[in-house]
């Protein structure tokens, strides 16, 4: 168990890094492209949840902290979307 | 008698960790690079499979050591802060030459990435894929020089709030890439 905060932020981005490409590189272990872009784009979301909340320093302020997790959470999903669209206007 | 809305707005702002120019310059490069990022699969639309053969002469992995690299950098400069803040001035100082020295492979590995697609004549025209491909990263790269100068400054002249600043500004760097190496380099 890693008590620092800071250690602990850098141990899981370098293991939602490395997933990302293990699963683009898998393409989703079978699953398909889309899966594949949902799982990398929700872990890009949680990277940046990451940086925010301890490298930023946000955990210090819970209400900018959720804010800017939410914005990013939409704007991941407007990602999402026009990834997919291709698939869906064929 | 004090906690009316204009008050109410002033102590939402006060909460922000840092200097809050900071943060409007960190919201400011999230939409610029967000907006490029949204353009990008944007025009994706209109050639999936053309944008999937040009991403394909790209490397996932190496991109995903660059980001390791960016990341430990960032974390680095997150101890520095840190040690400074604990008045451990001179370990600041070593942690934040070390970020930078990541800065510096992170950029070294980029340049080697370009060059290699230079001598594939692989260009911005080559297809839109590589325009967004050089615009996006490139810009990206700028930032990484310009954070490398900035924490040398705040190595230098170590005041603990310049130095909460500086990181800062190299941890936008690193939010920027999380964002933008998984579409540009993962998504296809």
């Amino acid at each position: 168990m890693i008590r620092d905060a800071t250690t602990r932020a850098w141990v899981m981005l370098m293991m939602l890094s490395a997933a990302s490409v293990m699963v683009a590189l898998t393409d989703g272990a079978g699953f398909g492209a889309s899966s594949a872009g949902a799982v990398i784009l929700l872990f890009a979301w949680m990277k940046a949840r990451v940086i925010l909340a301890r490298y930023l320093g946000l955990w210090q302020a819970p209400g900018w902290l959720s804010g800017f997790n939410w914005v990013l959470g939409l704007y991941c999903l407007l990602l999402l979307g026009l990834f997919l669209a291709p698939g869906l206007v064929r | 008698m004090d906690d009316g809305p204009e008050n109410a707005s002033a102590n939402a702002l006060e909460t922000l960790p840092g200097d809050l120019m900071m943060w409007v310059l960190i919201v400011s490069e999230l939409l610029v690079f967000g907006a490029g990022l949204a353009a990008f699969l944007s025009v994706r639309i209109t050639d999936p499979s053309g944008f999937s053969l040009a991403q394909a002469r790209l490397s996932p992995t190496a991109a995903g050591i660059n980001t390791i690299v960016l990341i430990t950098s960032g974390f680095l400069a997150a101890r520095a802060l840190n040690l400074r803040l604990l008045a451990q001035r001179s370990a600041a100082r070593w942690h934040l030459v070390a970020a930078i020295g990541l800065g510096a492979i992170f950029m070294a590995l980029k340049i080697d990435e370009y060059m290699e697609k230079a001598g594939e004549g692989i260009s911005t025209e080559t297809h839109p894929f590589f325009t967004f491909y050089y615009l996006l990263t490139g810009f990206h790269a700028a930032h990484v020089l310009a954070g490398m100068v900035i924490l040398a400054l705040v190595a230098w002249k170590d005041d603990p709030g310049d130095m909460e600043a500086g990181t800062a500004f190299w941890h936008m760097v690193d939010l920027v890439w999380v964002l933008l190496f998984p579409v540009i380099y993962l998504l296809g």
